[in-house]
């Protein structure tokens, strides 16, 4: 069959999918070009940046960039590199990633399996936790951190993303924890079972998937913030996003483009595994999150 | 021949104990702490935020009440507006750009294409990276002299410039194009949840009809697509009155204050230049910036609900 | 063996300012096998996790055997519950889930494991011991689900609609099966449900419930023939009574009730339920007759008191096998009629229809109760 202009129905179709399929390889390069970028710049010595552009491939391929931004690059006073704050960020995640992880769990458990007169409005408070903006807690916590000693502290960065975190692990576990059925925990308590058997031995076994969820989330943001690490840590105590914005901002004699992408490249790369590894689940917390109440 | 058990089981058997009260308080005492920390760290902070913001504290908080002073200055101030009109020129672009490429892109991707998971995964991996990370790349390709601008004059336009990074008109977006390079992606996962949410039959339906694929995206589906549409929204708006990390990154605020921000102004008011009140009244107008967008968005939602 | 009775004393059940219990008072026997039965929305799930202990009593009392439970947590009642999603645990193999409930009393494994084989022995599960349940069949699990319940050798057995997540044909075997576990096992059980078929065929006593009240209470041919109101009496049976509503009239001294139909109008007479008739001459009531009570005309039993032959129009004829389904209007309702496959004439013709009113009721039609 034709059409008007004697195009045939399959010529429009195939006409079609090219266009899709373009715009497709067209976004996507939008998407790869930064990473593309910073890869190369940071095989690159700073003589072959100055002289090529954006996109060149190094004619030498150097790692001296990167062992610089691991190691000796200046980050404000301090020449040493990014490794102490990677080691602060493992620091501060972990803890917080696996305690938050925890409460939220088991407050997903008691609102969802023990519901008691008030814990949907509970549930809402918390919710409406997960939206403001962390500006506005920021003066009072400083104070907070400063009365307990915590200031400047790691311990007191991870007290920090642990109770701004449960709101988030709250949440992803009690909309799980929905759909497990109520009539196992019935059975198990007409077996006998009471309330932390039940946890340990019923829902905990089943929880796999929204733990890996939550854990992944929460290891991003708090892997990722910045607000808190800024506000809350100093010198040698403050994460790898911290130690980065230094890095790339000390105005110390000549730029080197290619050790702040090295940089880069080294603070996103836990995130970035996470991802390439488990990313459904990501999009599965993102798409969680986007699904309030 | 198995042996009959003797079963000396009987109702009641136990007698009541304290150990049964704890048992039956145990729920509520887990959620407990939780619940301590969220009065406290959420709803006792605003509250002593927004009293601050009442004071005239400077270096250090002070807690005498000084009426509206702080909001006095706030609005008098030159960088503040600035800010707010970044917040707006920038969150307006930045929203309504990812809601479009967003949603073209999960149209696009909708079409049975091959390698959709790969393509997704490229879409996607930007909100795996820090603020910082993206600001840092971005901050690199937006190089004057060094950057985009050499690139395109290397490929043949001897004349392009692009200094929008130290341009103070044009600083703010710089921070547009990195925010929707990050996000875009976000969006484009949300309409493509929701259109694979589409039920199949009222488009076939649609097809028996007669319509063809374009009306069928333009009349049934898209217009279904409205709370994801929403959502969407929500969440945008939220991370774009809350844009600190991308801006410090990638523009640092300047050239200047040019490119500030809300978050920005409050960051250097509060911590960097012993403005406690002041920053204080700041962070509350971002409250109520946000507040504005929820609190309308909640009251629709459950009285939707009520409705059913 | 454990036979222990149940009593529930004026229970009352509400939430908040909703009354969703409004007074129930049921006695059985130990060993008996009480049916709990009703539409949904009626109470009866509510009331059967009251009895485990699942929820809380508002007001009255519950007692098993001589014990007040009526305030103890499920697991110190000595029952045990077959739910109707079977709620096995999903992580623990078949074996587990049984000895679960063991486990937590920390029975000695020996014994655990002999409870085990002897509960899968009777349920003839035993290959099954080492699945978990995401491999087993629905009939399967259920039979795990009653292996753990048979298990802990409670007091009393509750059934919480345990059928109704089965295929027909399923359903049907599992349903035999029930009832010869409790003719072997002699446990009080309460069972839930909302066919009114498995009712009948299982229970000793049958609590039909409406609205958060016990309509009627009694054995289930006692509920069938004689049902206390309008609704106990369309509720049980399939297919339902049916309702006529008819003028009282006295005929040459007879009470009988008027009936007009498309082939001719007649009166029933009512001979035996004359007495309570009586003050109610030209008025109107409610005839129920059950659709077996309307047969073909059967040579031999026409000269019999209580029959009474009428011809009637035939509107829609269904045959189910067994029998053939008539449906005739009379009084301008529709009434089913049962009659033998053979005897049953085409729609749109007369047929000669025997009406066997010796278990005829009447009921008032305003307030549903029996007459």
């Amino acid at each position: 069959m034709t059409d008007a202009q004697g195009n045939t129905i399959d010529t429009r179709a195939r006409i079609g999918r090219i266009l899709v399929y373009g715009t497709l390889i067209l976004a996507a390069s939008f998407y790869m070009l930064p990473l593309f970028v910073m890869v190369v710049t940071s095989l690159k010595s700073l003589d072959e940046i100055r002289l090529g552009n954006l996109l060149s491939l190094p004619d030498e391929v150097t790692f001296e960039a990167w062992g610089i931004a691991w190691s000796s690059a200046c980050t404000g006073v301090t020449c040493g590199g990014l490794k102490g704050y990677f080691l602060n960020s493992v620091l501060i995640a972990v803890p917080a990633v696996a305690i938050s992880t925890i409460i939220g769990a088991f407050n997903g458990y008691v609102m969802t399996k023990w519901r008691f007169r008030g814990s949907e409005l509970f549930f809402g408070m918390l919710l409406i936790g997960t939206m403001i903006p962390f500006q506005v807690v920021l003066l009072p916590m400083a104070q907070t951190l400063g009365i307990l000693g915590l200031s400047g502290t790691i311990p007191g960065l991870i007290l920090v993303h642990v109770v701004y975190g449960i709101a988030f692990t709250t949440l992803f576990f009690r909309n799980y924890y929905v759909s497990v059925p109520d009539e196992l925990v019935r059975a198990a308590m007409i077996d006998g079972a009471g309330f932390f058997r039940i946890f340990w031995r019923i829902i905990l076994p089943v929880s796999i998937p929204i733990i890996v969820v939550s854990v992944i989330w929460q290891f991003t943001q708090i892997w990722n913030d910045f607000l808190f690490g800024v506000v809350y840590s100093s010198g040698d105590q403050q994460p790898l996003t911290v130690g980065l914005n230094n890095l790339v901002n000390t105005s110390t004699g000549v730029k080197q483009y290619n050790v702040d992408m090295a940089a880069a490249i080294i603070a996103a790369l836990p995130t970035l595994l996470v991802y390439v590894v488990a990313g459904k689940y990501f999009v599965r917390g993102l798409t969680a999150g986007a699904v309030k109440g | 021949m198995s042996r009959v058990t003797q079963n000396k089981t009987e109702p009641g058997n136990r007698r009541r104990s304290f150990g049964d009260f704890i048992e039956a308080s145990l729920p509520k005492l887990v959620v407990a702490p939780t619940f301590v920390i969220t009065l406290i760290f959420i709803y006792g902070y605003i509250f002593l935020n927004g009293w601050l913001s009442f004071t005239k504290s400077r270096m250090l908080p002070k807690y005498k009440w000084a009426g509206t002073i702080q909001y006095e200055r706030l609005f008098d101030n030159d960088r503040w507006w600035v800010a707010a009109k970044n917040l707006a020129i920038f969150g307006g672009l930045f929203i309504v750009i990812c809601l479009a490429l967003g949603l073209l892109l999960a149209i696009l991707l909708d079409q049975r294409v091959r390698a959709e998971g790969a393509i997704r995964t490229i879409y996607l991996y930007p909100m795996a990276l820090s603020f910082i990370v993206t600001g840092t790349a971005w901050k690199w390709i937006l190089n004057p002299g060094l950057g985009l601008e050499k690139l395109v004059r290397d490929l043949g336009f001897e004349s392009f410039s692009f200094d929008w990074l130290v341009d103070p008109e044009m600083a703010i977006y710089t921070v547009v194009i990195a925010g929707v390079w990050q996000a875009s992606g976000f969006v484009m996962a949300l309409f493509l949840a929701g259109l694979r949410g589409v039920d199949d039959s009222i488009i076939k339906a649609a097809q028996v009809d007669g319509a063809s694929l374009p009306k069928i995206y333009w009349r049934i589906i898209i217009p279904s697509l409205r709370p994801v549409f929403f959502s969407a929204l929500i969440i945008l708006t939220h991370i774009a009155i809350k844009s600190f990390d991308l801006v410090i990154a990638l523009t640092g605020g300047g050239p200047g204050y040019a490119s500030d921000v809300p978050a920005t102004f409050m960051y250097t008011f509060a911590f960097t230049r012993g403005q406690v009140g002041l920053g204080a009244a700041s962070s509350m107008m971002m409250l109520a910036a946000v507040a504005a967008i929820i609190v309308p968005y909640l009251y629709s939602e459950l009285r939707g609900k009520n409705h059913d | 063996m454990k036979k222990h009775s149940l009593r529930i004393n004026d229970v009352h059940k509400s939430y908040g300012a909703t009354d969703v219990l409004k007074g129930i008072d049921i006695n059985i026997e130990g060993g008996q096998f009480l049916i709990l039965v009703g539409p949904s929305g009626c109470g009866k799930s509510t009331l059967l996790n009251m009895i485990a202990g699942l929820e809380t009593v508002t007001s009255g009392s519950i007692n098993i055997g001589e014990h007040d439970v009526t305030h103890l947590a499920p697991k110190d009642r000595d029952i045990a519950m077959v739910f109707q999603s079977y709620a096995l645990y999903p992580n623990m193999t078949v074996a587990q889930n049984i000895s679960f409930g063991m486990e937590i009393r920390k029975v000695e494994k020996a014994e655990q494991q002999a409870t085990v084989a002897r509960v899968a022995g009777m349920l003839q599960i035993e290959p099954l011991l080492n699945r978990k349940p995401s491999q087993l069949s629905g009939g399967q699990r259920q039979r795990v689900a009653m292996g753990r319940a048979l298990a802990r050798d409670p007091s009393l057995f509750l059934f919480d609609e345990p059928l109704s997540n089965l295929d027909a044909k399923l359903r049907v075997e599992m349903r035999t099966e029930i009832k010869e576990l409790h003719q072997r096992m002699g446990t009080t059980i309460v069972y839930v449900t909302h066919d009114q078929i498995e009712a009948m065929t299982l229970g000793d006593r049958i609590a039909v419930m409406k609205d958060g009240e016990v309509q009627q209470f009694g054995s289930p041919r006692e509920i069938y023939d004689n049902p206390t109101n309008m609704f106990v009496a369309g509720f049980m049976g399939s297919p339902s009574m049916n309702f006529i509503p008819s003028k009282v009239v006295r005929e040459n001294g007879d009470i009988g009730v008027q009936i007009e139909g498309e082939a001719g109008n007649f009166v029933l007479p009512v001979n035996g339920a004359g007495a309570q008739l009586q003050s109610r001459v030209d008025s109107e009531i409610v005839l129920g007759l059950r659709p077996e009570q309307i047969t073909q005309r059967v040579e031999g039993k026409e000269n019999n008191a209580a029959n009474f032959v009428a011809p009637c129009l035939v509107e829609v004829v269904e045959p189910t096998g067994p029998d053939t389904l008539i449906f005739v209007r009379l009084n301008g309702r529709k009434v089913v009629c049962r009659v033998e496959p053979e005897a049953a004439s085409d729609a749109g013709q007369n047929m000669e229809l025997m009406f066997d009113l010796s278990k005829a009721v009447f009921f008032d039609g305003e307030s549903g109760t029996r007459i």
